[in-house]
């Protein structure tokens, strides 16, 4: 068996957690399970919030060791290592409340991540372009179709006919069917969650023990 | 003065992004990576003064007895995750690993189950309520559930049978697919639309900031 130890401290740890989901506040006799799952829960977040930073610290070291490297340094991790520094040491000093720094990192961040959205509308229309020469099929057609439709309803030029007593429900109607596809999806998802959540408590998968 | 200063930047960094358009370059990589570095630095200071401090260092520092051994467990296993950026010391590492696994997994089980499994099932079967949303109501349930569960066998894949021109799947299974297909592309379609009105929205504001800025430096 691999990682024993670890696996028997993901599973326990996991069980007490998933337990407290089951058992109401109001049971009183079962109460310590709670207090052990918040505690549990309390420290994860302590844990999630240090693992951010090795994350933040990997990439800072990670950029430090291009640049400074003997052959072919990248000369744009000089920026970031400079960014990174400027950014953190000012939010040390500051704080990350205050209003200068704040004012500072959202005039760099809003206007890249804006103008990055603005460059999806270019990316998104070559793309259905594209996806329109590779994979003619039936499920390329009622993509485009619905697309159309629901960029055509978002501008706003469909309004007037809303308005008219049958076609109104219909295109009601219509607005609706998007949540089959959706919800198909999103169980989907909650499915495949619970299935490898479940398999990491009954030990079947161990991905810290690699 | 300094409002001026930080609406040329964003001018300068809107620019400098703009000329993706025409394919990966320098200015572009300028912005992406300055972006990167104040952002991580961003999310670093965020980090320490949100949770690190006062989470760990505080209680530390100035609880009580109590409060102090408690804390000791997050700050050992901290400790050891730090491990984790050195390649020597990286398998120290895995104890809080598995307890960040375990309490991930006890997560996910408990979102998916009382988030998204009973919201979504108790919303499927809503419209069956013949008293509440009439005739209409159980017609568009219907649909609606059928377009589910076509969607989810449509993501059911099995081995391909050996025999030629056919499938692993039952005729009944394939045509479900089918109409499931049908519901996906409805969903990815209006997903879509979403985000094309979103990001068309967003070029918009972005090119009257910079017909504004313009406007203003001419005009003095």
């Amino acid at each position: 068996m691999r990682a024993p130890l670890w696996t028997a401290i993901a599973i326990s740890v996991g069980l007490i957690v998933l337990l407290g989901y089951f058992i109401p506040p109001e049971m009183t006799r079962f109460a310590f399970i709670l207090t052990l799952r918040s505690i549990l829960i309390g420290w994860a977040v302590i844990l999630a919030g240090v693992a951010a930073l090795v994350g933040v610290l990997n990439l800072f070291m990670v950029h430090l060791r291009r640049m400074t490297a003997r052959r072919d340094p990248d000369r744009y991790s000089i920026l970031l290592v400079i960014a990174f520094l400027a950014s953190f040491g000012l939010g040390l000093y500051l704080t990350p409340a205050d209003p200068q720094y704040q004012k500072v990192v959202t005039a760099i961040q809003a206007p890249v991540e804006a103008t990055l959205m603005a460059l999806l509308v270019i990316t998104l229309t070559f793309g259905s372009i594209r996806l329109f020469q590779r994979r003619k099929g039936l499920m390329a057609v009622v993509f485009a179709v619905s697309a159309f439709f629901f960029i055509l309803i978002a501008s706003g030029l469909l309004a007037p006919l809303q308005s008219l007593p049958g076609i109104g429900g219909l295109f009601e109607f219509i607005q609706r069917l998007p949540i089959a596809g959706t919800r198909g999806i999103l169980l989907g998802i909650a499915l495949g969650s619970l299935t490898a959540g479940l398999r990491i408590l009954l030990g079947a998968d161990r991905p810290f023990s690699g | 003065m300094q409002d001026l200063i930080w609406t040329l930047v964003g001018f300068f960094l809107t620019l400098l992004v703009f000329t993706y358009l025409f394919g990966d370059n320098f200015f572009f990589r300028l912005a992406s990576y300055l972006f990167v570095g104040v952002s991580a630095g961003y999310v670093a200071v965020t980090v320490i003064y949100q949770v690190i401090l006062p989470r760990l260092i505080l209680p530390l520092l100035q609880g009580s007895l109590a409060e102090r051994l408690f804390v000791l467990v997050p700050l050992v296993m901290a400790a050891l995750l730090l491990t984790k950026l050195s390649n020597q010391l990286a398998p120290l590492g895995k104890l809080p690993m598995a307890y960040l696994v375990g309490v991930g997994a006890a997560v996910a089980i408990g979102g998916a189950v009382f988030g998204t499994l009973i919201g979504q099932i108790s919303g499927a079967t809503r419209p069956f309520n013949v008293y509440t949303y009439g005739a209409s109501g159980l017609f568009e349930g219907l649909l609606l559930l059928i377009g589910a569960i076509g969607t989810l066998v449509y993501f059911q894949f099995n081995t391909p049978s050996r025999q030629p021109g056919r499938t692993g799947r039952a005729a009944v299974v394939e045509s479900l697919a089918l109409v499931g297909q049908v519901f996906i592309g409805i969903a990815l379609g209006a997903v879509f639309a979403g985000v094309f009105t979103a990001s068309l929205t967003a070029l918009m504001d972005r090119i009257q900031f910079l017909l504004t800025v313009i406007a203003q430096l001419t005009s003095g």
